[in-house]
């Protein structure tokens, strides 16, 4: 059965009443889970689980995916609205999102977000059936060297994301880093920065750092503010289409989010997250606004936005393909499918087509709905801005403290968000950026541990990263971004020497 | 900390001596029972612990909440059942890890085996098979051992973190064979897999539920498997036991357990521990943990005892012998 073949046949599975309707439900519950700051697809699909035992396999998964891709699009509501990422991966939505809608312009914001999410799904997919097969084989072909280079040129380029202060952005990556250290070394074993305690040795929860960095952070700053003012912002509620000359900022900047996107979502390890912060560093350089960025460029939304809900669709290429989880939330769909007999790896796409094509062909009605769903709803997302602060705030820290407790029951990841709140919040007083500190915390790890690997696999010669060619490539790009960026930094050196003596 | 739970523990004793013993034995199970799994839902040790307490909440007439506490290999699940402090209501199933070799490789564990810890009963176990690529020029474990043994670390294997199951067996049967191979710790057995299909690496110890769809693939072959009998889920896989100049009684298993906190009643423990081996003896949950690559086993509170003393000496040596090597 070939890519389309397989699709067609997917509709048939994924049309079924029994099916259909819990993919409504599926995607419902994503957008709503995605909306609320902290809780996300994890804890949602953790606790839809047992539920499962009920359903049908196919309906069962096409629920819990819904869940997942649903959350990507709620995810950024809160990010646009009130710079509280519903998700980790849409924090950098935050960056160009809020000041849009604190300009009035949260509802082309959240257009654009949908819009860019919808075409980020569609071609995702659209990769899923074109290339499963190819995207597999070239997963394998990854090995540590690969990883740790292409890591290496992921944060060369995402570094530049707040280029305007570059000492600061070098610190946020470098505490960033620092931050990802801190858990079990997987090459050694050794316990480091745990101070004694056992619910360290994992390493800092993501969705804690995430959430204390942005969500609580935020909430102590706008306390301050709201003392002030007294009232909240008022809200134009007109204006919710973008207008043409800003339509117009959307479709390359998507088409290329999605496309990094879909990249980076099937290799496994590296995520929706990173994918979005790389479309964001793409657009920023490649933009003839780039002094728009930070300020509320609609490229600034487009690109990430496609990126992680494309990366969130082919993140099913390894799980699916190889048996192999992307990230923790695709580990738990790989739970699902082992609780319904069904075996991931490479077996699958022979043994349970029905399965495999109903999925996928699951996602693109999930997206059409969620499209179609979310439209019409952006006027009542951009009403929740006009909800008096001391109703909103409390169930902001409500709603973050269940979602940081709900990952994995440990109430010290509590107490760990409201500590990296305060200190968010002293970031944000000194006007560091903390998207930089995620980043850092994100691919610092994956760097350490790949690096150490492929060099350990070696025997300790340092040329496996040129001699092979996908990982020298990587790595020559690297240098060249370095390379270029000095250039850059020399010429504006020279023509502001000129411009003094004139 | 250490201390104040251990007061706390002792308070709680000094509490239950006041009231009479068998009032209570009477009342339980009188409230939900909780059980902790160090690992999160859809793992498959939280999925093996639900078979086993389905029917378990059954038989006690009183509905048991899994309580996933997924960290540091298991061992917050077991801290958080200590924390819990309700020595009647609260038990927890673990894999041999937090029990055997975390009291090496944990410094701030937090909990005594021996003393904090009253065992149940093992619920199974699983052996780990050697995996090597398709067409790596091994047919059996007597070439695996030869190629092995060229030169030292001739060959690379993966395991799924140090102190891991897959780890302490690549070194015990390095040792048991006389061979010494190259260590690359990884996360996950699906990470190991890729490498070792990917050629990075040349081969690993995993469990059979990790390997086989591969071997169907044609991706992978098995060289040996480390329980003592064959295994039904890996069928035609030789016992490594005897081979390759291995000792005959070459073994390595992961395994699975039922435990209380220290504290609990012996009536308790009795009744828990009839109930989950009757619950082991049906067919149809041996089948389920089958098809997860899990052996039921069960037996006595003193049979797991037992097997938790064997077994950290042995893993405890080879521990010593990775930290000479180092």
């Amino acid at each position: 059965m070939n890519g389309w073949d397989g699709f067609l046949h997917g509709l048939s599975v994924a049309t079924q009443p029994g099916v259909l309707i819990y993919c409504v439900l599926g995607v419902l519950l994503g957008t709503f889970v995605g909306v609320l700051p902290g809780i996300g697809a994890m804890a949602t699909i953790s606790l839809l689980l047992p539920i499962t035992y009920y359903l049908s396999p196919e309906a069962a998964l096409v629920m819990l995916a819904g869940v997942y891709y649903g959350s990507q699009y709620g995810g950024a509501v809160a990010s646009i609205l009130l710079r509280l990422p519903g998700t980790p991966q849409s924090a950098i939505t935050t960056l160009d999102g809020y000041p849009l809608a604190q300009q009035g312009r949260a509802g082309v914001a959240l257009f654009t977000s949908m819009i860019s999410s919808f075409a980020g799904s569609m071609i995702g997919i659209l990769v899923l059936i074109l290339l499963s097969g190819a995207l597999a084989q070239a997963a394998i072909a990854f090995g540590a060297a690969e990883y740790a280079a292409m890591m290496i040129l992921g944060l060369v380029a995402a570094s530049t994301v707040g280029a305007k202060h570059p000492a600061k952005s070098m610190a946020m990556v470098v505490l960033g880093l620092i931050l990802g250290c801190v858990g079990t070394d997987v090459n050694s074993g050794e316990q480091r920065f745990i101070f004694g305690q056992t619910e360290l040795m994992d390493g800092i929860n993501l969705v804690a750092l995430a959430m204390g960095l942005f969500g609580v952070a935020e909430v102590i700053s706008n306390i301050r503010v709201a003392e002030r003012t007294g009232v909240p912002p008022r809200v134009a509620l007109r204006d919710f289409l973008p207008s043409r000359a800003e339509l117009r900022r959307i479709p390359f900047p998507a088409l290329r989010g999605a496309s990094l996107g879909s990249f980076f979502g099937a290799l496994p390890g590296t995520g929706s997250t990173i994918s979005s912060f790389l479309a964001y560093a793409t657009e920023r350089r490649i933009s003839r606004r780039s002094e728009q960025f930070g300020k509320g460029a609609i490229e600034g939304i487009a690109g990430p936005e496609a990126a992680n809900n494309a990366a969130a669709i082919s993140a099913f290429v390894p799980t699916l393909s190889l048996g192999i989880p992307g990230d923790p939330i695709m580990a738990l769909m790989l739970g699902a499918l082992v609780i319904h007999g069904v075996q991931p790896g490479p077996m699958m796409l022979d043994a349970r087509p029905d399965m495999f094509w109903g999925l996928i062909a699951s996602f693109g009605i999930g997206n059409l709905l969620l499209l179609v769903l979310n439209l019409p709803l952006i006027g009542i997302w951009v009403s929740m801005l006009r909800i008096p602060f001391r109703w909103l705030y409390p169930a902001i820290l409500i709603f973050v403290s269940l979602g940081v407790y709900s990952v994995r029951g440990s109430s010290f990841d509590i107490f760990a968000v409201a500590l990296i709140g305060v200190i968010g919040y002293a970031l944000s007083l000194a006007r560091f950026n903390p998207a930089l500190l995620l980043l850092g915390f994100v691919l610092g790890p994956l760097i350490e541990t790949n690096l150490r690997r492929a060099l350990l696999i070696g025997r300790g010669d340092p040329m496996v990263f040129l001699q092979r060619p996908i990982a020298a490539a990587f790595i020559l790009a690297a240098g060249a971004l370095i390379v270029m960026a000095v250039v850059q930094v020399l010429r504006r050196r020279s023509t502001d020497a000129v411009e003094t003596e004139s | 900390m250490i201390i104040s739970r251990r007061a706390a523990l002792l308070g709680a004793a000094a509490m239950t001596l006041c009231k009479p013993a068998l009032a209570q034995d009477a009342t339980w199970p009188s409230q939900p029972q909780h059980v902790y799994v160090g690992f999160p839902a859809g793992s498959s040790p939280d999925l093996l612990a639900r078979i086993v307490t389905e029917p378990l909440a059954e038989k006690l007439g009183q509905p048991i909440v899994i309580e996933n506490k997924p960290g540091a290999g298991g061992v917050i699940g077991i801290q958080q059942m200590l924390n819990a402090q309700d020595q009647k209501n609260t038990f927890a199933t673990t894999i041999n890890g937090p029990l055997t070799t975390a009291p090496r490789l944990t410094p701030s564990l937090g909990y005594d085996v021996a003393e904090d810890i009253v065992p149940v009963t093992l619920i199974a176990t699983s052996p780990l098979v050697l995996v090597v690529a398709a067409d790596f020029p091994a047919e059996d474990l007597a070439d695996f051992v030869q190629a092995a043994g060229k030169e030292p670390e001739a060959l690379a294997y993966g395991s799924v973190g140090k102190g891991s199951g897959a780890h302490l067996t690549a070194e015990l049967f390095s040792d048991r064979a006389g061979v010494e191979m190259l260590h690359i710790p990884f996360t996950s057995y699906a990470e190991v897999t890729t490498a070792i299909i990917g050629h990075e690496i040349d081969c690993g110890f995993m469990a059979p539920s990790a390997a086989m769809q591969y071997v169907e693939a044609g991706k992978v072959k098995i060289l040996g498997i480390t329980s003592a009998t064959p295994f039904a889920q890996a069928p035609g896989v030789p016992v490594m036991a005897g081979q390759a100049g291995l000792p005959d009684d070459f073994r390595a298993e992961l395994w699975n357990a039922f435990i209380a906190p220290a504290g609990t009643e012996a009536a308790t423990v009795d009744t828990l521990s009839t109930h989950i081996n009757a619950i082991l003896a049906d067919e149809a949950v041996q089948k389920r943990l089958l098809d997860m690559g899990w052996q039921a086993a069960g037996g006595s509170a003193e049979e797991l005892q037992q097997r938790i003393a064997e077994d950290t000496k042995v893993w405890g040596a080879v521990l010593d012998r990775i930290d000479a090597k180092e």
